[in-house]
């Protein structure tokens, strides 16, 4: 299993990427990591998820935005985070389910889709889209954050 | 369809568990409010789950092969707050604490 706080750098714990480091068009290094019953179990409880909502056909599935406690990991890959980022944004697009009776092996990756400054906050868009080791693909997301420096 | 889900500290705390977060807007109350908020902030993604949620109940099967979800959060949500989480028929979403509207959004089938 593969929780998201073993693969995440900690904010504060690597000198921080400020605004002018992001590059857009940066590609973010490939993340793998294994998503597990354990892990969708304690998803489900901390989002207040409805049980009887995820049993597709007979078979009990994930929230399909379980994946969104990785998404952060993906892109601190190649840019470690700072304090007091605030989170403006997101689009998930969903396309096949995680089945929360067995493990998943997922593949992350993503890039720098566009930075901008308006009204003097400092914005980053980025992309990341989640795949099985087989190459099904699963959620893509688009992803809008403001950091303060 | 709505849910009325009541934050606490406890609920930001478990998420960050979760997910890693150790960003101090979410657990430092003190650093929060001299950001100009009124409290410490719930995990956006905690939220966007919530919509989430109604969601998966509105479309089923559907939802996991087609679905979409996309959210603007435009407030913060604090401990305290009561908030309000519902999707309509045409699937316009919001979060809505006594506050005043924190997030705004759409789910549907793609």
């Amino acid at each position: 299993m593969t929780r998201p706080s073993e693969i995440k750098p900690r904010e504060g714990d690597l000198p921080a990427a400020l605004y002018k480091d992001w590059q857009v068009g940066a590609e973010f290094p490939e993340l793998r990591f294994t998503i597990t019953p354990d892990v969708i179990d304690e998803y489900m409880s901390v989002v207040n998820a409805t049980p009887e909502a995820y049993v597709i056909d007979g078979r009990r599935a994930a929230p399909p935005n379980v994946v969104a406690v990785y998404l952060m990991a993906v892109m601190y890959r190649k840019y470690p985070p700072q304090q007091g980022g605030i989170m403006i944004g997101n689009t998930f697009t969903f396309y096949h389910p995680i089945w929360a009776d067995e493990d998943t092996v997922v593949v992350g990756t993503g890039k720098v889709e566009d930075k901008y400054e308006k009204k003097g906050r400092k914005y980053i868009c980025y992309s990341v889209d989640f795949t099985r080791d087989d190459g099904q693909k699963l959620t893509r997301i688009l992803h809008t954050s403001a950091f303060p420096e | 369809m709505e849910r009325i889900i009541p934050q606490t500290q406890d609920m930001f705390d478990a998420y960050g568990r979760l997910n890693g977060d150790n960003d101090i807007l979410h657990y430092d109350p003190e650093y929060a409010r001299k950001r100009g908020f009124r409290g410490t902030l719930g995990h956006g993604l905690m939220y966007l789950a919530y919509v989430a949620d109604l969601a998966a109940r509105k479309y089923g099967k559907d939802w996991h092969y087609r679905g979409e979800i996309s959210v603007k959060f435009i407030a913060p949500v604090c401990p305290g707050d009561e908030l309000k989480v519902s999707l309509d028929d045409e699937g316009q979403a919001q979060c809505e604490s006594q506050f005043g509207k924190t997030l705004v959004g759409y789910a549907r089938l793609i």
